[in-house]
């Protein structure tokens, strides 16, 4: 590529000066909508806040808000655990179901639109109030779990904290296929872009299926797999779900605890999911880079 | 990975091959049905159905009764129902559109342009990805009043528009885009304007069609605007007063069937722009050119 140097010297500029152009919008509709009200909400968490007829009235309350989500309030911590527990557990599950799924409907069958548009439907059902209803209805479970006795098998053979979340997890099995849409569509692009040619030759080559799915397409999804953690990652803590958001909005109109004690809760759940995301993108991270070296290049 | 089933002999004729890929999509996909069944049943069945132990889960005796008395009770409020449903139509219209734009040009310049923020913007984005939203409800009301939005359309229309998710996921698949494509149309002469729309665009269409259901989904279920940014019943939206409906009189027995209906109501839209929106995902995925 050869550039006049005149064009040169001034295409960072001009480029640096574009890119800011195109981010404006976003970055004042972030400030206004997105920034402010989470500096607001921050400054909440130390306060003591009324809603009075001359407006809000805050008082200040250094950490007692904190200390009160940690050390009195006998729901909040217990829940928080519970939660976060039963979603790190579902978070693979939805990677790995989804992958599958990407796989199969990326086969030449008969009818695959069609399969490709049912397996994407779950995300218009996810949103909104339609899920609770179902699950209110009690759609989202499987009676057969119930009565096969696996559920019973993992109460005696695990301890209490590490078999209620797995029980949690078998009960919303349905529920994790499909909180799974958007990460379904995500793979399947990311399947479509691998050039055919490249199974073409590795099945000459003699490889089977199971190899090339490991050599080939796994690799070539890698990106995407990250994209897909932390989707679901984000998507599962904030879904309105979530027992730790209905307790933090149930406390905001509390008499006794308010905004400013529910925005402390907000922070402190907002802080937990930062470091699931964290870790998450850290253990793939590193494992990704393990790869690259062991390829001895 | 159509290729190696080309290198078998007829492959076309080869039933057997597909068997196994069937016997996961389908109990799969039936699951996936379920909830459309469960609404599309739930709204139809009569009271005695609704409240029956053990529930049902398809209805028995079908009627429409519901949406009769949903549509009944439309008559008993002063303002006609198709003013809320301009409301909302005209607010969906401008926060898709809107939220389309705004994602697909700071997901473009955030993955393709070289200036100082870029990482930092993008994290940032990231991690609002994941504040839950009720907390922000009264900075963002005092945001609001004091631009003086109250009982506009734009009260409606520009909170909703920072959507995190949109930018991305925009981010993710502009990314894949090779930089030397872009390049080569900017040797080509192509200025930004048609570097964004001519390449950009259409490459990033799988990613533009989610973020457009998305958008369409939180602003058409979205009563909040209404409720806390709109005191003027006529700029109230539909989803607002479908709430009403079932809150006024979805307490007592007879109400259960009017939510079930107003849901389905509400449902309806988000299924059409689904249907429509994902065709176009499909198909331009396909052929892309992504390679």
């Amino acid at each position: 590529m050869k550039l006049k140097p005149k064009l040169r010297l001034n295409k960072p500029r001009r480029e640096a000066f574009i890119g800011y152009m195109l981010v404006l919008p976003w970055i004042v509709g972030f400030l206004l909508f997105m920034a402010y009200p989470l500096y607001f909400s921050l400054f909440m968490s130390f306060h003591k806040v009324a809603i009075t007829p001359y407006g809000i009235q805050t008082t200040y309350l250094g950490w007692d808000n904190y200390k009160d989500a940690f050390l009195t309030d006998p729901a909040f911590i217990q829940k928080l655990l519970a939660f976060v527990k039963s979603t790190v557990v579902m978070i693979p599950i939805v990677i790995v179901f989804s992958l599958f799924v990407a796989l199969l409907i990326n086969q030449p069958i008969r009818g695959r639109q069609f399969f490709r548009a049912i397996f994407f439907l779950p995300v218009v059902i996810t949103s909104g109030e339609v899920v609770q209803e179902l699950f209110a209805q009690g759609a989202a479970t499987i009676p057969l779990m119930d009565q096969s006795g696996v559920i019973a098998y993992l109460e005696d053979n695990l301890s209490q904290a590490w078999s209620s979340p797995l029980i949690d997890v078998i009960k919303r099995f349905i529920l994790i296929l499909w909180y799974s849409g958007v990460q379904i569509l995500i793979f399947l692009a990311a399947l479509q872009k691998v050039n055919t040619q490249v199974y073409e030759a590795a099945a000459i080559d003699g490889a089977s299926p199971w190899v090339i799915f490991w050599k080939i397409t796994l690799p070539e999804v890698k990106p995407f797999i990250l994209v897909n953690l932390i989707y679901t990652t984000v998507d599962l803590f904030t879904n309105t779900f979530s027992d730790v958001i209905k307790l933090i909005q149930d406390n905001m109109f509390q008499v006794g605890t308010g905004f400013g004690y529910s925005s402390a809760l907000a922070w402190i759940f907002f802080a937990v999911v930062l470091v699931v995301l964290l870790l998450v993108a850290w253990l793939f991270r590193n494992r990704e880079n393990a790869a690259y070296a062991g390829n001895g290049r | 990975m159509a290729s190696f089933h080309g290198n078998k002999i007829n492959p076309n004729r080869f039933g057997f091959g597909q068997v196994k890929f069937y016997v996961f999509l389908i109990p799969l996909g039936l699951v996936m049905i379920l909830p459309i069944v469960f609404m599309f049943s739930q709204a139809l069945k009569p009271l005695d159905e609704l409240f029956m132990f053990p529930p049902t889960f398809i209805v028995q005796k079908p009627t429409i009764e519901n949406l009769v008395t949903l549509l009944s009770l439309k008559d008993m409020t002063v303002i006609p129902v198709t003013k809320y449903l301009f409301n909302s139509v005209v607010v969906s219209a401008a926060v898709v559109a809107l939220a389309l734009l705004t994602s697909a040009m700071t997901g473009y310049a955030l993955s393709k342009k070289k200036f100082k923020l870029r990482k930092t913007l993008f994290e940032i984005n990231t991690i609002a990805l994941m504040f839950v939203p009720a907390a922000v409800t009264i900075p963002r009301y005092l945001v609001v009043e004091k631009l003086g939005l109250i009982n506009t359309y734009w009260g409606h229309v520009l909170p909703l528009l920072a959507l995190p998710v949109g930018v991305f996921l925009v981010k993710q698949f502009v990314d894949q885009i090779p930089n030397e494509l872009i390049e080569a149309a900017a040797i080509d002469g192509a200025k930004d304007t048609a570097v964004f729309l001519r390449i950009v665009m259409p490459l990033i269409k799988p990613a533009m069609a989610t973020v457009a259901i998305l958008a369409f989904q939180t602003v058409w279920n979205n009563a909040e605007t209404s409720s806390l940014y709109m005191s003027k019943e006529t700029l109230k939206t539909f989803a607002f007063y479908m709430t009403t409906l079932s809150t006024t009189i979805g307490n007592n027995v007879a109400g259960q069937g009017v939510a079930a209906a107003a849901a389905l109501i509400m449902f309806i839209p988000n299924l059409i722009i689904f249907i429509f929106m994902q065709s176009k995902v499909m198909d331009t995925m396909a052929h892309s050119g992504l390679k």
